[in-house]
Protein backbone atom coordinates (compact mmCIF):
# COMPACT_ATOMS: atom_id res chain seq x y z
CA UNK A 1 0.00 0.00 0.00
CA UNK A 2 2.74 2.34 0.96
CA UNK A 3 6.36 2.18 0.75
CA UNK A 4 9.20 4.04 1.19
CA UNK A 5 12.82 3.23 -0.53
CA UNK A 6 16.13 4.87 0.76
CA UNK A 7 13.84 8.13 1.52
CA UNK A 8 15.98 10.81 2.27
CA UNK A 9 15.11 14.74 2.36
CA UNK A 10 17.69 17.15 2.96
CA UNK A 11 16.55 21.06 3.61
CA UNK A 12 19.83 22.70 3.83
CA UNK A 13 23.50 21.45 4.82
CA UNK A 14 22.37 21.57 8.53
CA UNK A 15 18.82 20.39 8.29
CA UNK A 16 18.17 16.86 7.34
CA UNK A 17 14.63 15.96 7.35
CA UNK A 18 14.90 12.42 6.78
CA UNK A 19 17.79 9.93 6.60
CA UNK A 20 17.42 6.74 4.89
CA UNK A 21 13.77 5.75 5.16
CA UNK A 22 12.91 1.97 4.17
CA UNK A 23 8.76 1.65 5.03
CA UNK A 24 6.43 -0.62 3.75
CA UNK A 25 2.99 -0.42 5.64
CA UNK A 26 -0.39 -3.07 4.41
CA UNK A 27 -3.44 -2.19 3.34
CA UNK A 28 -5.16 -1.80 6.68
CA UNK A 29 -3.01 -1.08 9.19
CA UNK A 30 -3.05 1.30 12.05
CA UNK A 31 0.28 2.18 12.29
CA UNK A 32 1.48 5.21 14.36
CA UNK A 33 4.57 7.24 13.48
CA UNK A 34 6.41 8.68 17.18
CA UNK A 35 9.01 11.03 17.84
CA UNK A 36 10.25 14.46 19.37
CA UNK A 37 9.51 17.66 17.85
CA UNK A 38 11.57 17.74 14.65
CA UNK A 39 12.12 14.25 14.33
CA UNK A 40 10.81 14.66 10.80
CA UNK A 41 6.92 13.13 11.17
CA UNK A 42 5.65 16.16 10.03
CA UNK A 43 8.36 15.61 6.40
CA UNK A 44 7.24 11.97 6.14
CA UNK A 45 3.43 13.12 6.13
CA UNK A 46 4.57 16.22 3.35
CA UNK A 47 6.26 13.83 1.26
CA UNK A 48 3.32 11.68 1.49
CA UNK A 49 1.13 14.08 0.00
CA UNK A 50 3.50 15.22 -2.59
CA UNK A 51 3.56 18.48 -1.01
CA UNK A 52 7.22 18.31 -0.80
CA UNK A 53 9.34 16.34 -3.07
CA UNK A 54 12.41 13.85 -1.40
CA UNK A 55 15.90 14.72 -2.44
CA UNK A 56 16.87 10.90 -2.88
CA UNK A 57 14.63 7.94 -2.60
CA UNK A 58 11.00 6.60 -3.95
CA UNK A 59 7.95 6.62 -2.63
CA UNK A 60 5.30 4.13 -3.36
CA UNK A 61 1.51 4.75 -2.70
CA UNK A 62 -1.22 1.93 -3.90
CA UNK A 63 -0.16 2.51 -7.83
CA UNK A 64 1.05 5.85 -7.25
CA UNK A 65 5.06 6.33 -7.90
CA UNK A 66 4.62 9.99 -5.68
CA UNK A 67 8.28 10.87 -6.74
CA UNK A 68 7.74 11.13 -10.21
CA UNK A 69 4.05 12.13 -10.00
CA UNK A 70 3.78 15.46 -12.23
CA UNK A 71 2.34 18.68 -10.48
CA UNK A 72 -1.00 18.04 -12.68
CA UNK A 73 -1.40 15.09 -11.10
CA UNK A 74 -0.98 15.82 -7.26
CA UNK A 75 -4.67 16.72 -6.84
CA UNK A 76 -5.85 13.51 -7.50
CA UNK A 77 -3.12 11.93 -5.57
CA UNK A 78 -4.71 13.88 -2.68
CA UNK A 79 -8.34 13.17 -3.69
CA UNK A 80 -7.23 9.52 -2.50
CA UNK A 81 -5.78 10.27 0.94
CA UNK A 82 -7.66 11.38 3.21
CA UNK A 83 -5.30 14.27 5.29
CA UNK A 84 -6.00 15.38 9.31
CA UNK A 85 -3.98 18.01 10.14
CA UNK A 86 -3.24 19.66 14.13
CA UNK A 87 -4.34 23.39 12.81
CA UNK A 88 -7.56 21.09 11.55
CA UNK A 89 -7.08 23.46 7.96
CA UNK A 90 -10.69 24.40 8.20
CA UNK A 91 -11.46 27.07 5.17
CA UNK A 92 -13.02 29.42 8.00
CA UNK A 93 -15.49 30.94 5.42
CA UNK A 94 -17.30 27.77 4.83
CA UNK A 95 -19.79 25.94 6.58
CA UNK A 96 -19.09 22.51 7.89
CA UNK A 97 -21.42 21.36 5.34
CA UNK A 98 -19.23 22.93 2.71
CA UNK A 99 -16.08 22.17 3.80
CA UNK A 100 -16.95 18.73 3.91
CA UNK A 101 -18.62 19.15 0.60
CA UNK A 102 -15.73 21.39 -0.64
CA UNK A 103 -13.40 17.84 -0.93
CA UNK A 104 -16.23 15.69 -3.26
CA UNK A 105 -16.64 18.88 -5.45
CA UNK A 106 -13.39 19.27 -6.42
CA UNK A 107 -13.70 15.88 -7.28
CA UNK A 108 -16.07 16.56 -9.73
CA UNK A 109 -18.82 14.31 -7.68
CA UNK A 110 -22.56 14.47 -8.66
CA UNK A 111 -24.60 17.20 -6.19
CA UNK A 112 -26.87 14.71 -5.82
CA UNK A 113 -24.68 12.48 -4.17
CA UNK A 114 -23.10 15.06 -2.31
CA UNK A 115 -26.28 16.40 -0.71
CA UNK A 116 -26.83 12.66 0.34
CA UNK A 117 -23.62 11.58 1.65
CA UNK A 118 -22.31 14.45 3.89
CA UNK A 119 -24.78 14.43 6.04
CA UNK A 120 -24.20 11.05 6.60
CA UNK A 121 -20.70 11.59 7.16
CA UNK A 122 -21.37 14.40 10.17
CA UNK A 123 -23.38 12.08 11.28
CA UNK A 124 -21.05 9.21 12.05
CA UNK A 125 -18.38 12.09 13.49
CA UNK A 126 -21.41 13.70 15.26
CA UNK A 127 -22.01 16.71 13.78
CA UNK A 128 -25.30 16.32 11.91
CA UNK A 129 -26.57 19.00 14.34
CA UNK A 130 -23.83 21.43 13.84
CA UNK A 131 -23.35 20.82 9.74
CA UNK A 132 -24.57 24.96 9.09
CA UNK A 133 -21.98 26.55 11.47
CA UNK A 134 -18.96 28.08 10.40
CA UNK A 135 -15.54 26.67 12.11
CA UNK A 136 -14.93 29.55 14.31
CA UNK A 137 -18.35 28.31 15.93
CA UNK A 138 -16.85 25.23 17.04
CA UNK A 139 -14.52 24.26 19.38
CA UNK A 140 -11.53 22.88 18.73
CA UNK A 141 -12.78 18.93 19.25
CA UNK A 142 -15.65 19.28 17.15
CA UNK A 143 -13.03 21.25 14.42
CA UNK A 144 -10.98 18.26 14.27
CA UNK A 145 -14.04 16.27 13.71
CA UNK A 146 -15.05 18.57 10.65
CA UNK A 147 -11.66 17.54 8.86
CA UNK A 148 -11.60 13.72 9.73
CA UNK A 149 -15.15 13.94 7.89
CA UNK A 150 -13.74 15.90 5.43
CA UNK A 151 -10.81 13.54 4.82
CA UNK A 152 -13.41 10.74 4.98
CA UNK A 153 -16.34 11.65 2.68
CA UNK A 154 -14.06 10.41 -0.72
CA UNK A 155 -13.66 7.04 1.41
CA UNK A 156 -9.97 7.15 0.56
CA UNK A 157 -8.37 3.66 1.35
CA UNK A 158 -5.53 5.94 3.38
CA UNK A 159 -5.51 8.55 6.33
CA UNK A 160 -2.62 10.13 7.21
CA UNK A 161 -3.36 12.35 10.31
CA UNK A 162 -0.56 14.72 11.34
CA UNK A 163 -0.84 15.49 15.03
CA UNK A 164 -4.35 15.28 15.06
CA UNK A 165 -5.30 15.83 18.66
CA UNK A 166 -2.26 18.24 19.16
CA UNK A 167 -4.76 21.00 19.87
CA UNK A 168 -6.81 18.87 21.92
CA UNK A 169 -7.86 18.23 25.16
CA UNK A 170 -7.26 14.93 26.70
CA UNK A 171 -11.53 13.93 26.76
CA UNK A 172 -11.71 15.20 22.56
CA UNK A 173 -8.43 13.43 22.04
CA UNK A 174 -10.01 10.29 23.06
CA UNK A 175 -13.04 10.99 20.54
CA UNK A 176 -10.50 12.00 18.00
CA UNK A 177 -8.65 8.38 18.65
CA UNK A 178 -12.12 6.50 18.78
CA UNK A 179 -12.98 7.29 15.36
CA UNK A 180 -10.09 7.24 13.51
CA UNK A 181 -10.29 3.22 14.94
CA UNK A 182 -13.52 3.10 14.24
CA UNK A 183 -12.56 4.24 10.62
CA UNK A 184 -9.39 1.42 10.61
CA UNK A 185 -12.05 -1.22 11.84
CA UNK A 186 -13.70 -0.83 8.19
CA UNK A 187 -10.44 -1.56 6.23
CA UNK A 188 -9.05 2.17 5.93
CA UNK A 189 -5.18 2.51 6.57
CA UNK A 190 -4.22 4.65 9.12
CA UNK A 191 -1.08 6.69 9.48
CA UNK A 192 -0.92 8.24 12.66
CA UNK A 193 2.16 10.74 13.30
CA UNK A 194 2.38 11.71 16.71
CA UNK A 195 4.00 12.37 19.98
CA UNK A 196 1.06 12.11 22.39
CA UNK A 197 2.52 8.74 24.63
CA UNK A 198 -0.63 8.17 26.36
CA UNK A 199 -2.67 7.27 22.74
CA UNK A 200 0.06 5.11 21.40
CA UNK A 201 0.58 2.74 24.19
CA UNK A 202 -3.20 2.51 24.35
CA UNK A 203 -3.47 1.95 20.76
CA UNK A 204 -1.43 -1.31 21.28
CA UNK A 205 -0.56 -1.06 16.93
CA UNK A 206 2.58 -0.91 15.21
CA UNK A 207 4.64 1.98 16.35
CA UNK A 208 7.21 3.14 13.91
CA UNK A 209 10.04 5.43 16.11
CA UNK A 210 11.97 8.31 14.60
CA UNK A 211 14.71 9.91 15.60
CA UNK A 212 17.19 12.67 14.23
CA UNK A 213 15.34 11.47 10.76
CA UNK A 214 15.92 7.90 11.10
CA UNK A 215 13.89 4.73 11.91
CA UNK A 216 15.38 3.53 15.26
CA UNK A 217 12.49 0.96 15.55
CA UNK A 218 9.67 -0.41 14.06
CA UNK A 219 7.66 -2.94 16.42
CA UNK A 220 4.11 -4.94 15.32
CA UNK A 221 2.62 -4.33 18.76
CA UNK A 222 4.61 -1.29 20.05
CA UNK A 223 4.92 1.40 23.01
CA UNK A 224 6.04 4.98 23.16
CA UNK A 225 10.04 4.50 23.32
CA UNK A 226 12.51 7.18 23.35
CA UNK B 1 -20.45 9.52 -26.81
CA UNK B 2 -21.29 8.40 -23.44
CA UNK B 3 -18.23 9.50 -22.37
CA UNK B 4 -17.83 12.80 -24.52
CA UNK B 5 -21.34 13.45 -22.54
CA UNK B 6 -19.83 12.64 -19.41
CA UNK B 7 -16.97 15.52 -20.30
CA UNK B 8 -19.18 17.92 -21.32
CA UNK B 9 -21.37 17.55 -18.06
CA UNK B 10 -18.55 17.79 -15.95
CA UNK B 11 -17.24 20.24 -17.34
CA UNK B 12 -20.61 22.60 -17.04
CA UNK B 13 -20.72 20.93 -13.50
CA UNK B 14 -16.90 22.33 -12.69
CA UNK B 15 -18.22 25.81 -14.23
CA UNK B 16 -21.49 25.83 -12.24
CA UNK B 17 -19.48 25.33 -9.04
CA UNK B 18 -16.84 27.93 -9.55
CA UNK B 19 -19.50 30.70 -10.29
CA UNK B 20 -21.03 29.47 -7.12
CA UNK B 21 -17.68 29.66 -5.08
CA UNK B 22 -16.84 33.16 -6.63
CA UNK B 23 -20.41 34.37 -5.86
CA UNK B 24 -20.08 33.18 -1.87
CA UNK B 25 -16.37 34.56 -1.88
CA UNK B 26 -18.00 37.83 -2.79
CA UNK B 27 -20.79 37.50 -0.48
CA UNK B 28 -18.55 36.44 2.78
CA UNK B 29 -15.54 38.64 2.11
CA UNK B 30 -17.97 41.14 1.51
CA UNK B 31 -15.50 44.02 2.92
CA UNK B 32 -12.82 42.66 0.94
CA UNK B 33 -14.75 42.54 -2.06
CA UNK B 34 -15.86 46.44 -1.37
CA UNK B 35 -12.90 47.57 -1.46
CA UNK B 36 -11.32 46.07 -4.60
CA UNK B 37 -14.06 47.82 -6.37
CA UNK B 38 -14.02 51.09 -4.68
CA UNK B 39 -9.93 51.00 -5.58
CA UNK B 40 -10.64 49.79 -8.96
CA UNK B 41 -13.43 52.90 -9.63
CA UNK B 42 -10.70 55.70 -8.40
CA UNK B 43 -8.05 54.17 -10.48
CA UNK B 44 -10.34 54.44 -13.42
CA UNK B 45 -11.86 57.93 -12.46
CA UNK B 46 -7.96 58.77 -12.01
CA UNK B 47 -7.69 57.68 -16.05
CA UNK B 48 -11.43 59.14 -16.96
CA UNK B 49 -10.38 62.68 -16.05
CA UNK B 50 -6.94 62.58 -17.93
CA UNK B 51 -8.67 61.47 -20.45
CA UNK B 52 -11.32 63.94 -20.71
CA UNK B 53 -8.70 66.23 -20.03
CA UNK B 54 -6.71 65.06 -22.92
CA UNK B 55 -10.19 65.58 -25.10
CA UNK B 56 -10.68 69.06 -23.78
CA UNK B 57 -6.95 70.34 -24.85
CA UNK B 58 -7.28 68.60 -28.26
CA UNK B 59 -10.61 70.13 -29.01
CA UNK B 60 -9.44 73.34 -27.73
CA UNK B 61 -5.95 73.03 -30.00
CA UNK B 62 -7.98 72.51 -32.74
CA UNK B 63 -10.72 75.07 -32.15
CA UNK B 64 -7.67 77.76 -31.76
CA UNK B 65 -6.21 76.23 -35.29
CA UNK B 66 -9.42 76.84 -36.78
CA UNK B 67 -9.67 80.35 -36.14
CA UNK B 68 -6.25 80.74 -38.11
CA UNK B 69 -6.51 80.58 -42.19
CA UNK B 70 -4.74 82.91 -45.03
CA UNK B 71 -6.33 85.13 -46.86
CA UNK B 72 -5.44 86.21 -50.02
CA UNK B 73 -7.00 89.38 -51.35
CA UNK B 74 -6.90 89.71 -55.02
CA UNK B 75 -6.54 93.14 -57.09
CA UNK B 76 -10.09 94.52 -58.29
CA UNK B 77 -8.97 93.71 -62.30
CA UNK B 78 -8.87 89.99 -61.52
CA UNK B 79 -10.49 87.96 -63.62
CA UNK B 80 -12.86 85.13 -62.93
CA UNK B 81 -10.65 83.02 -65.16
CA UNK B 82 -7.27 83.84 -63.28
CA UNK B 83 -9.15 83.02 -59.77
CA UNK B 84 -10.31 79.70 -61.43
CA UNK B 85 -6.63 79.12 -62.33
CA UNK B 86 -4.81 79.91 -58.60
CA UNK B 87 -7.97 77.70 -56.92
CA UNK B 88 -7.13 75.03 -59.49
CA UNK B 89 -3.15 74.83 -58.94
CA UNK B 90 -3.51 75.61 -54.62
CA UNK B 91 -6.49 72.57 -54.73
CA UNK B 92 -3.97 70.01 -55.67
CA UNK B 93 -1.91 71.07 -52.23
CA UNK B 94 -2.67 68.18 -49.83
CA UNK B 95 -2.38 70.49 -47.09
CA UNK B 96 -4.83 72.83 -47.64
CA UNK B 97 -8.44 71.17 -46.25
CA UNK B 98 -10.64 73.83 -47.30
CA UNK B 99 -10.88 76.88 -49.96
CA UNK B 100 -13.57 79.21 -49.62
CA UNK B 101 -13.76 82.23 -52.29
CA UNK B 102 -15.51 85.78 -51.83
CA UNK B 103 -16.86 87.22 -54.61
CA UNK B 104 -16.25 91.27 -55.30
CA UNK B 105 -19.74 91.59 -53.87
CA UNK B 106 -19.56 89.62 -51.16
CA UNK B 107 -16.40 91.94 -50.35
CA UNK B 108 -17.89 95.15 -51.22
CA UNK B 109 -21.21 94.35 -49.06
CA UNK B 110 -19.28 93.14 -46.47
CA UNK B 111 -17.46 96.46 -46.12
CA UNK B 112 -20.89 98.46 -46.51
CA UNK B 113 -21.91 96.58 -43.60
CA UNK B 114 -18.95 97.27 -41.05
CA UNK B 115 -19.12 101.05 -42.19
CA UNK B 116 -23.02 101.21 -42.03
CA UNK B 117 -22.72 103.76 -39.35
CA UNK B 118 -19.78 106.17 -40.91
CA UNK B 119 -21.16 107.97 -43.67
CA UNK B 120 -18.19 109.13 -44.66
CA UNK B 121 -16.77 106.40 -45.73
CA UNK B 122 -19.87 104.93 -47.38
CA UNK B 123 -19.47 108.72 -49.44
CA UNK B 124 -15.97 108.14 -50.08
CA UNK B 125 -17.23 104.47 -51.68
CA UNK B 126 -20.42 106.39 -53.92
CA UNK B 127 -17.88 108.75 -55.40
CA UNK B 128 -15.79 106.10 -56.47
CA UNK B 129 -18.26 104.74 -58.48
CA UNK B 130 -17.31 101.62 -58.88
CA UNK B 131 -16.31 98.37 -56.75
CA UNK B 132 -12.58 99.12 -55.86
CA UNK B 133 -12.42 95.57 -54.00
CA UNK B 134 -11.02 92.57 -55.58
CA UNK B 135 -11.93 88.55 -54.74
CA UNK B 136 -10.54 86.91 -51.18
CA UNK B 137 -9.55 84.11 -51.05
CA UNK B 138 -9.92 82.35 -47.35
CA UNK B 139 -7.04 78.92 -47.07
CA UNK B 140 -7.43 76.46 -43.83
CA UNK B 141 -4.69 74.16 -43.40
CA UNK B 142 -4.45 71.19 -41.67
CA UNK B 143 -1.65 72.31 -39.16
CA UNK B 144 -0.33 75.89 -39.06
CA UNK B 145 3.02 75.29 -39.82
CA UNK B 146 1.52 74.73 -43.55
CA UNK B 147 0.64 77.93 -44.11
CA UNK B 148 4.16 78.90 -44.78
CA UNK B 149 4.21 76.05 -47.66
CA UNK B 150 0.94 77.85 -49.01
CA UNK B 151 2.64 80.98 -49.16
CA UNK B 152 5.74 80.20 -50.86
CA UNK B 153 3.53 78.11 -53.26
CA UNK B 154 1.74 81.54 -54.20
CA UNK B 155 5.11 83.69 -54.17
CA UNK B 156 5.82 83.33 -58.01
CA UNK B 157 5.80 86.03 -60.46
CA UNK B 158 2.96 85.67 -62.22
CA UNK B 159 0.81 85.53 -58.94
CA UNK B 160 2.74 88.45 -57.63
CA UNK B 161 0.50 90.48 -60.18
CA UNK B 162 -3.00 89.32 -59.25
CA UNK B 163 -2.33 88.96 -55.32
CA UNK B 164 -2.69 92.38 -53.75
CA UNK B 165 -1.90 91.15 -50.44
CA UNK B 166 -1.80 88.31 -47.93
CA UNK B 167 -3.16 88.59 -44.63
CA UNK B 168 -1.21 86.00 -43.05
CA UNK B 169 2.28 87.55 -42.92
CA UNK B 170 1.79 89.29 -39.45
CA UNK B 171 0.62 86.04 -37.92
CA UNK B 172 3.22 83.99 -38.14
CA UNK B 173 4.90 84.55 -35.13
CA UNK B 174 2.11 84.04 -33.12
CA UNK B 175 1.14 80.28 -35.42
CA UNK B 176 4.17 78.97 -34.53
CA UNK B 177 3.87 79.94 -30.82
CA UNK B 178 0.45 78.04 -30.90
CA UNK B 179 2.09 75.22 -32.92
CA UNK B 180 4.34 74.90 -29.99
CA UNK B 181 1.78 75.19 -27.42
CA UNK B 182 -0.03 72.13 -28.80
CA UNK B 183 2.70 70.17 -29.70
CA UNK B 184 4.38 70.50 -25.54
CA UNK B 185 0.46 70.16 -24.24
CA UNK B 186 0.87 66.71 -26.42
CA UNK B 187 4.13 65.33 -25.18
CA UNK B 188 2.80 66.10 -21.82
CA UNK B 189 -0.66 64.61 -22.28
CA UNK B 190 1.12 61.57 -23.44
CA UNK B 191 3.87 61.45 -20.47
CA UNK B 192 0.93 61.82 -18.01
CA UNK B 193 -0.84 58.89 -20.08
CA UNK B 194 2.20 56.97 -19.63
CA UNK B 195 2.40 57.52 -15.74
CA UNK B 196 -0.73 56.89 -15.38
CA UNK B 197 -0.81 53.68 -16.95
CA UNK B 198 2.22 52.38 -14.80
CA UNK B 199 0.54 54.09 -11.38
CA UNK B 200 -3.03 51.89 -12.39
CA UNK B 201 -1.20 48.52 -13.11
CA UNK B 202 0.37 49.04 -9.60
CA UNK B 203 -3.00 49.91 -7.93
CA UNK B 204 -4.58 47.12 -9.67
CA UNK B 205 -1.81 44.52 -8.82
CA UNK B 206 -1.21 45.76 -5.25
CA UNK B 207 -5.02 45.49 -5.02
CA UNK B 208 -5.56 41.95 -6.13
CA UNK B 209 -2.43 41.42 -4.23
CA UNK B 210 -3.57 42.00 -0.76
CA UNK B 211 -7.11 40.00 -2.38
CA UNK B 212 -4.80 37.15 -2.86
CA UNK B 213 -3.06 37.13 0.13
CA UNK B 214 -5.57 37.56 2.90
CA UNK B 215 -6.78 34.05 1.27
CA UNK B 216 -3.41 32.27 1.12
CA UNK B 217 -4.28 30.04 3.87
CA UNK B 218 -7.44 29.08 2.05
CA UNK B 219 -5.70 28.27 -1.59
CA UNK B 220 -3.21 26.48 0.39
CA UNK B 221 -5.98 24.34 2.17
CA UNK B 222 -8.38 24.29 -1.13
CA UNK B 223 -4.81 22.40 -2.82
CA UNK B 224 -4.10 20.21 0.32
CA UNK B 225 -7.45 18.63 -0.19
CA UNK B 226 -7.44 17.57 -3.69
CA UNK B 227 -8.51 21.31 -5.88
CA UNK B 228 -6.99 21.48 -9.45
CA UNK B 229 -5.40 24.67 -9.94
CA UNK B 230 -8.25 25.55 -12.45
CA UNK B 231 -10.70 24.96 -9.50
CA UNK B 232 -8.69 27.32 -7.15
CA UNK B 233 -8.11 29.86 -10.11
CA UNK B 234 -11.15 29.65 -11.67
CA UNK B 235 -13.33 31.62 -8.71
CA UNK B 236 -10.85 34.05 -8.82
CA UNK B 237 -11.50 34.97 -13.07
CA UNK B 238 -15.12 35.01 -11.98
CA UNK B 239 -14.43 37.73 -9.51
CA UNK B 240 -12.02 39.35 -11.98
CA UNK B 241 -14.49 39.42 -14.33
CA UNK B 242 -17.48 40.54 -11.84
CA UNK B 243 -15.08 43.38 -10.35
CA UNK B 244 -14.34 44.80 -13.69
CA UNK B 245 -17.73 44.69 -14.53
CA UNK B 246 -18.82 46.33 -11.79
CA UNK B 247 -16.31 49.06 -11.31
CA UNK B 248 -16.77 50.12 -15.37
CA UNK B 249 -20.43 50.31 -14.76
CA UNK B 250 -20.10 52.69 -11.56
CA UNK B 251 -17.06 54.64 -12.72
CA UNK B 252 -19.15 55.64 -15.99
CA UNK B 253 -22.51 55.99 -14.06
CA UNK B 254 -19.76 58.90 -12.10
CA UNK B 255 -19.06 60.53 -14.87
CA UNK B 256 -22.09 60.42 -16.88
CA UNK B 257 -23.57 62.25 -13.44
CA UNK B 258 -20.30 64.59 -13.60
CA UNK B 259 -20.61 66.00 -16.97
CA UNK B 260 -24.21 66.63 -16.45
CA UNK B 261 -22.67 69.36 -14.46
CA UNK B 262 -20.11 70.33 -16.43
CA UNK B 263 -21.48 70.28 -19.64
CA UNK B 264 -23.27 73.47 -19.32
CA UNK B 265 -19.83 75.34 -18.51
CA UNK B 266 -17.84 73.44 -21.72
CA UNK B 267 -20.25 74.86 -24.24
CA UNK B 268 -20.05 78.65 -22.98
CA UNK B 269 -16.25 77.76 -23.47
CA UNK B 270 -16.55 75.60 -26.66
CA UNK B 271 -18.87 77.57 -29.01
CA UNK B 272 -19.21 74.95 -31.96
CA UNK B 273 -21.08 72.91 -29.60
CA UNK B 274 -19.20 70.52 -28.41
CA UNK B 275 -19.66 68.46 -25.09
CA UNK B 276 -18.17 66.18 -23.43
CA UNK B 277 -21.69 63.94 -23.30
CA UNK B 278 -21.78 63.74 -26.52
CA UNK B 279 -18.30 62.45 -26.48
CA UNK B 280 -18.85 59.56 -24.53
CA UNK B 281 -22.18 58.79 -25.91
CA UNK B 282 -20.21 58.55 -29.46
CA UNK B 283 -17.60 56.34 -27.99
CA UNK B 284 -18.78 54.71 -25.47
CA UNK B 285 -18.28 51.09 -26.43
CA UNK B 286 -14.85 52.03 -27.16
CA UNK B 287 -14.26 53.48 -24.05
CA UNK B 288 -16.05 51.02 -22.11
CA UNK B 289 -14.50 48.59 -23.69
CA UNK B 290 -11.16 48.97 -23.47
CA UNK B 291 -11.45 49.60 -19.91
CA UNK B 292 -13.13 46.94 -19.44
CA UNK B 293 -10.55 45.14 -21.57
CA UNK B 294 -8.06 46.34 -19.26
CA UNK B 295 -9.10 46.05 -15.91
CA UNK B 296 -10.21 42.72 -16.63
CA UNK B 297 -6.29 41.44 -18.25
CA UNK B 298 -4.60 43.15 -15.57
CA UNK B 299 -6.67 41.48 -12.48
CA UNK B 300 -6.26 38.66 -14.43
CA UNK B 301 -2.54 38.94 -14.30
CA UNK B 302 -2.02 40.01 -11.17
CA UNK B 303 -3.96 37.46 -9.53
CA UNK B 304 -2.32 35.05 -11.77
CA UNK B 305 1.20 36.39 -10.29
CA UNK B 306 0.15 36.70 -6.73
CA UNK B 307 -1.33 33.04 -6.86
CA UNK B 308 1.92 31.56 -8.38
CA UNK B 309 3.44 30.62 -4.58
CA UNK B 310 0.02 29.41 -3.22
CA UNK B 311 -0.71 26.62 -5.51
CA UNK B 312 3.30 25.71 -5.43
CA UNK B 313 1.79 24.08 -2.00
Amino acid sequence: MIKLEGVTKIYSTDSIGLRNINLHIKAGEFVSIVGQSGTGKTTLVRLLIAEERPTKGKIVIGDWDVTEIPSGEIPYLRRQIGVIFQDFKLLPKKTVYENVSFALEVAGEKSEHIKKIVPQVLDVVGLGEKMWRYPKQLSGGEQQRVAIARSLVHRPKIIIADEPTGNLDSLNTVEIIEILKKINEFGTTILLATHNREIVNELRRRVITLRGGEIVSDEESGKYRL
Amino acid sequence: MKKVVNIVYNNMHSIYRIIKFSLQDLGRNFGLSTMTVFILILMLLSVNVLWGVDILTKQATSLVKEQINISLYFKAETTDKNLEEVQKYLSVLPEITEMNLVTRDQVLDSFKNRHKLSSEVLSALEELKENPFGPTLIIKTREPQDYKKILQAVDVPEYDALIETKSFEGNEEGIEKIQNITNRIEKIGFGLSALFAIISFLIIFNTIRVSIYTQRIEISIKRLVGASSWFIRGPYMVEAFIFALLSVSITFGLIYLALHFLDPYLSIVFSNGFTLTNYYNSHIILLTGIQFVSVLLLTFISSGLAMRKQLKV
